[in-house]
This record gives C-alpha cells, sequence and structure tokens, in this order.
C-alpha cells in the first residue's frame, strides 16, 4: 500500500495536497458501483432493445431524453465560458476555464453515451451521418453534438497532459504547448456548433405541429423555442459551474475559486436568466393568445391534468426564473455565498423543469378529442443507466481534480510561454 | 452526401448547412494537424527543451521561483518570471550593481568561487581550452550518494540550457540532471572521476553574459542555506513541526540513509521538476 500510494504521489503536481489514496478510493467506491450499475441496465437495453424501457410508440422520449437535454443545457457553461475568456477576453474568468472544460465534456460524452443507448444499434451508428433525415432538426443536432464533443475531447488533451508524469514525456508537453496556443480557435468552433445544437434541441420541440402544447411561431425557419434553449443554456451554464466549483470546495475543503469570480459568474447568469425569463414571459403570452387560438386550441385546457397545472408554470418561471435572476444580480444577496449558491440551484432547477415540461408535459397531453392524457414512469434500467452517466462524471471529475490542473493558479499562463 | 437519402433534393439549407459543417469539420481537423506539425517542427529543432522548461518553469511552487537577487539579499523580495534565464533579464544589472548580503555561518557545504551554479544543483568551470566542466554539487551528492545507473548523453550530442544533461536511477526514482549550459558534449566522466560532463559551449565562455543565468559567489551561499532549509523541511518526520537543527554537516548518500522519505518531491524540488 506504501508503495502504491507513492506511486500515486508520482502522477499528483508537486505545490498540491491531496488526500490519501485509501480515501480516495474509498470516495471512489459508491460511484464505481452506480457505475457499474448503469453499465450493466445499458447493456440490458443494447442486447435487448428498448422492451427494456418503459417507453413506447406515444410516450418516444423520457427520462433520457430529458435528463440528456438538461445535463446539456448544464454542460453549456463550458463553450460560454470559452466564449467569455477567448473571443471576449474575460481573462478574470481563466481559474475555471479547466473545470468548465471538464464539466462539459462529462456533460456531452455521458449525453452521447445515453443517445447511443437510447438510439441502439451502436455499429450502425455511422448511418445517422451518412443517411440522415434531411427534415429532422435532430440531424443538425447529431451533427453538432458530434463535432462539439470532439472541440471538448481536444481541449481536455491539453489539460490532460500537464500531469506531473505525462508532461515529463518531451513530445506531450510540446503537444499540450502547441494545441493550447490553439485554443481560442476550438473556443471559437465550439461557441458557433453550441449555439445552434443548443437552438436545434429547442427548435425540435417548436416545430411540433401535431403538438400543439410545444408548437411555436418564429422567426425564419427557427421557431422561438430554439432562441429560448440557447439562452436558457447559457443563463444556467455559469450557474451550474459555480455549484460544482462549491460542492468541490465543500468536499476538499479547500479555497479553490476567489469571492470575486463566483460574484461574475453569478452576474452573468443572472443577467442572461433576466433576459431569458422576459423572453420566455412573452413566448408564453404569444402562445396562450395567438399561436393557440390560431390552431383553434383552447390553451388552458392543457394546464387541467394534474400534475401539470398552472404551479408548474409559475414554479418555472417566477420561483425557477425571476428568482434567482434577482437574487443572482441584486448586490446584496449576490455578495453572499449562500445566497449566490442558492440562487445558482434554482436557475439550474429552473432549466431542468423546462427541459422536463417540453419533454414530458408535451408526450403526456392528449392532442386529439379522443386521445388520453398519458403516463409514464421509467424503468430501473433507465434510471440505472442515466445513474451510470452520474457516477462516470463524478468519477472522471474526481480523477481529474486529483492528477490535473483543474484550478491552477494563475501563475505565467502557458499560452505567454515563448521563444523570447 | 445526400443525394442517395430517399427523395433528396438540393437546396440553398442543404448547401449552406454542408458547407458549415464541413468547414467546422475542417477547423477542427486542421487545428489537430497544425498542432502536431508544430509539435514536430520543435521537436526537430533545439527549441523543444527551452519549451519543455519554461513550461515546467512555470509549474514549479512559488516557493522555488525566487530570484536569485532576492536569495543573495539585494532585494526584498521579488518572483522570477524569466524562467531563471538572467540573459534575457532587461533587470539584471540594475540588481547585480547591488551588494550581496553577508552570512556568518558555516553551511557545512563546499563550494568554489571559481566555479558558477545552476539552480539544478550542478556546477560549471570553465576551462582553459574552452571547454568547460559539469559536475553535481555537493547537496547533490550527499543526497543522491552512490547512484544505481547513469545514462550519460553520447559524445558529439547536443544539449541545451535547462534540457537534459544526464539521468541517474536511486532506488527506483528516476533523476534527470538538467544542463546548465548549451553545447557540445566531448567527454564524460561520472562520480568516481568528480565531473560528469565536458562540453564545448555554442556561446563564448569568456562573454559575461554566456554565463549570468548562473549563480557565483555569495549568491551560491545564501541559495545553498535555502536549499538545506527546504530539505530540512522536507526530511522532517511526517506531522511534526519544522525544527531548528542545531548544526553538523549533512549525511552521504541520504537517500539510503532516510527511505521512508518522500524522495519523489524532494528530488523534483532539488532537481527543478514540475
Amino acid at each position: 500500500m506504501a508503495s502504491a500510494a507513492l506511486a500515486d504521489r508520482r502522477w499528483i503536481a508537486r505545490s498540491e495536497e491531496r488526500s490519501s489514496l485509501g480515501r480516495f478510493l474509498l470516495w471512489l467506491a459508491p460511484w464505481a458501483l452506480l457505475l457499474a450499475a448503469g453499465v450493466y441496465a445499458g447493456g440490458l437495453c443494447l442486447w435487448f432493445g428498448l422492451n427494456q424501457t418503459n417507453m413506447d410508440n406515444r410516450f418516444a422520449f423520457g427520462l433520457w431524453i430529458f435528463l440528456d437535454l438538461s445535463i446539456i443545457a448544464l454542460g453549456a457553461g463550458a463553450f460560454f465560458t470559452g466564449f467569455l475568456v477567448y473571443i471576449l477576453k474575460r481573462a478574470e474568468l481563466k481559474p475555471i476555464l479547466n473545470t468548465a472544460v471538464v464539466v462539459g465534456f462529462i456533460c456531452y460524452s455521458g449525453a452521447v453515451t445515453i443517445l447511443g443507448i437510447d438510439v441502439g444499434q451502436p455499429l450502425r451508428s455511422w448511418f445517422t451521418f451518412w443517411h440522415p433525415n434531411t427534415h429532422s432538426m435532430l440531424t443538425e443536432v447529431t451533427f453538432c453534438i458530434t463535432c462539439y464533443l470532439a472541440v471538448l475531447s481536444l481541449e481536455y488533451v491539453p489539460i490532460l497532459l500537464r500531469n506531473r508524469e505525462l508532461r515529463k514525456l518531451p513530445s506531450f508537453l510540446i503537444f499540450e504547448h502547441q494545441l493550447h496556443k490553439l485554443v481560442p480557435v476550438l473556443a471559437a468552433v465550439g461557441t458557433f456548433l453550441s449555439f445552434f445544437h443548443q437552438g436545434s434541441l429547442g427548435g425540435l420541440y417548436g416545430v411540433l405541429r401535431g403538438r400543439p402544447f410545444a408548437f411555436r411561431e418564429g422567426f425564419l425557419i427557427w421557431p422561438s423555442t430554439f432562441f429560448l434553449f440557447i439562452l436558457s443554456a447559457i443563463a444556467a451554464g455559469p450557474s451550474f459551474l459555480m455549484l460544482i466549483t462549491a460542492a468541490v470546495e465543500k468536499v476538499t475543503g479547500k479555497h479553490l475559486v476567489a469571492e470575486d469570480v463566483y460574484r461574475r459568474l453569478g452576474l452573468i447568469s443572472g443577467t442572461l436568466l433576466g433576459v431569458y425569463v422576459a423572453a420566455k414571459s412573452i413566448d408564453t403570452l404569444i402562445w396562450l393568445n395567438v399561436t393557440s387560438a390560431a390552431a383553434g386550441v383552447a390553451p388552458w385546457r392543457y394546464y387541467e391534468y394534474k400534475p401539470f397545472g398552472t404551479p408548474l408554470l409559475f414554479i418555472e418561471i417566477v420561483l425557477l426564473g425571476l428568482l434567482p435572476a434577482f437574487l443572482l444580480t441584486f448586490r446584496k444577496t449576490a455578495s453572499r455565498r449562500g445566497w449566490l449558491l442558492s440562487a445558482a440551484a434554482l436557475a439550474c432547477g429552473g432549466v431542468l423543469i423546462n427541459r422536463f415540461v417540453m419533454t414530458v408535459q408535451t408526450l403526456a397531453l392528449p392532442t386529439l378529442p379522443f386521445d388520453e392524457f398519458l403516463t409514464y414512469t421509467p424503468s430501473w434500467q433507465e434510471v440505472a443507466s442515466f445513474g451510470g452517466v452520474i457516477g462516470y462524471g463524478v468519477i472522471l471529475y474526481s480523477l481529474s481534480y486529483r492528477y490535473l490542473p483543474l484550478f491552477a493558479k494563475p501563475k505565467g499562463d502557458q499560452s505567454h510561454v515563448s521563444l523570447g | 452526401m445526400f443525394p442517395w437519402v430517399d427523395g433528396f433534393h438540393w437546396t440553398f439549407g442543404h448547401i449552406l448547412f454542408l458547407s458549415l459543417f464541413f468547414a467546422v469539420v475542417l477547423v477542427i481537423t486542421a487545428t489537430l494537424i497544425s498542432a502536431v506539425n508544430r509539435t514536430v517542427k520543435n521537436l526537430r529543432t533545439q527549441s523543444a527543451a527551452e519549451l519543455c522548461w519554461k513550461s515546467d518553469f512555470t509549474e514549479l511552487p512559488d516557493t522555488e521561483r525566487h530570484c536569485r537577487h532576492e536569495i543573495a539579499g539585494r532585494v526584498a523580495s521579488r518572483m522570477c518570471d524569466n524562467a531563471f534565464d538572467c540573459r534575457r533579464c532587461a533587470k539584471y544589472a540594475d540588481f547585480a550593481a547591488l551588494p550581496a548580503a553577508g552570512m556568518a555561518h558555516d553551511l557545512g557545504l563546499k563550494y568554489s568561487n571559481d566555479r558558477f551554479y545552476h539552480r539544478g544543483h550542478t556546477w560549471l568551470q570553465p576551462n582553459e581550452d574552452g571547454t568547460l566542466t559539469v559536475g553535481l554539487d555537493e547537496l547533490a551528492e550527499h543526497l543522491v550518494g552512490k547512484p544505481d545507473s547513469i545514462r550519460m548523453p553520447a559524445i558529439g550530442e547536443r544539449i541545451e540550457t535547462n534540457g537534459t544533461a544526464w539521468r541517474m536511477t536511486k532506488n527506483g526514482n528516476e533523476i534527470r540532471v538538467r544542463a546548465p549550459i548549451e553545447g557540445e558534449v566531448v567527454e564524460t566522466g561520472g562520480p568516481a572521476s568528480g565531473w560528469y560532463l565536458k562540453i564545448r559551449p555554442q556561446l563564448d565562455p569568456a562573454d559575461p553574459v554566456t554565463l549570468r543565468h548562473l549563480l557565483r559567489g555569495a549568491e551560491v551561499r545564501w541559495w545553498l542555506s535555502r536549499e538545506l532549509e527546504r530539505l530540512q523541511l522536507q526530511l522532517r518526520t511526517p506531522n511534526t513541526a519544522p525544527s531548528l537543527a542545531d548544526g553538523g554537516v549533512l549525511v552521504n548518500d541520504m537517500m539510503d540513509a532516510i527511505p521512508e522519505a518522500d524522495w519523489n518531491n524532494v528530488l523534483a524540488s532539488t532537481f527543478l521538476e514540475a
């Protein structure tokens, strides 16, 4: 054990203090169990098919899509932080850039894995690129998410290669240096891709003419949900980063990021959330008064089905939208860690509720006069598969935190290393 | 790509989408290829060692990046932001003109005023024939003792300042000794001969700038004094408070004498590893 501990210490940056190897393995154990259960459940779904789930032809989108959309939205902190640091030159956010990339990578790789299980037949995954449905917004989503995962992988590589042992190989260290210099290009590409796939994920609900609850008017080919999904993702992404960083600080007992960074993230998140709430409110009013009426539908009918009543709409827009937007931007509350993190949690909850409403409520509500209100409860395989993604995420983040410079103090940034 | 999809007709939207998609794929691929290309180019030139050192330097703990002028007592506090390359430091001359502080107590370590010292614990001595002799300083020799194995560079091989001069292993630890100067290896020695390398320097050693990045005179004494303090802290029994030693000299072959110490960290600090 002593030699294992010594070997483990070699991989940890010299200036960083980390818990003992035994304690670290103990921390990983429950998450590894969760991951193992997820792999088993996912394997069942791939081997036997979607009969392992409680989805059917009517309820084709369930827990997986709802949570996929949620983690893709929460992972938006990665591209948005890259955009702020590299494109808008907000250097004060640099200390959380690496952790944003790792969180983004975990969110997107997790979402793509679950999508892979959901779509099934992994050996035929290339079909979606070679024989795409050119009329589906999901085609654009597939293309963009795949490309963006490649971008995130490339952004993760320089962080990985700065590990204390890996950097001993000159070729790795120089590749890290050269790739790091090109990261602004990747950040720009990532921003472009993310805007489109976040939007298209929302757009695919907005174009559902057969589902008046989700259908929206819009601009050119894009329904309003296209823009609302982008706005809500870039509003919640920084809040999620704050929560993750605060959680890591709590677990490790270390002060990792300056209070200013928290406040800056809070202000960005709160301002964007305010804009989103305003846009969402206008969109809802237009839908209630114009879009639904034009489709010959009485919109309030949709709020008669419990538990999806008007309280859910109030919770989504006011409690988890307007309130955190206020708390994140109001100086007195934003300067207190407790209020800031509570508001960030509410903002993230708002995105979860929105994705739930768009996915589950849309499918549950009857559309035609003879339709009935549908209910759906995910099977244990669906729950366990997603639990596996959470286990994977915690394990990968924990390993990254232990062995990579996620919150390295900015002392002579790599990008300034030059040949003089 | 799409024409074989049933019922597919080209539209402006398809052309736009595919153009954007392939542009993105092209940019990602080009970025990757460009990074690989630049890496290969760097590895083929002498810039690789310099890049690696500069990158390693940024990862050194703050306590190990103090400026030589602070160590020598010429300034109260100053961190080096020049990767210990005083040859390129614009402020060097200003600080070097100030007198170094004096030191009364004996360190118990020998050092020579004729030699130039590198922060990675090598010394360098100019020879009459224009070559430079390189060896391990006394602190490093006490630390490592007799290495288990040594891997010297080949005669005629070019080495770069702060790049690898030679490698040693001791009790399973690999030690990379950084080169104090750039040049061509003309002869190799070892622990028994008291020196490790003879180098024909790339630059004229008679030019004062050539060896300016190396410590000498009173600076060496202060630097070694700090290094001994660091060693005391790193080698103290775990979970005990730092204590003040009351004199004495370093034992020989400390890696054998205190095998339970965290040698990975001690060696990294001593030989300037990230």
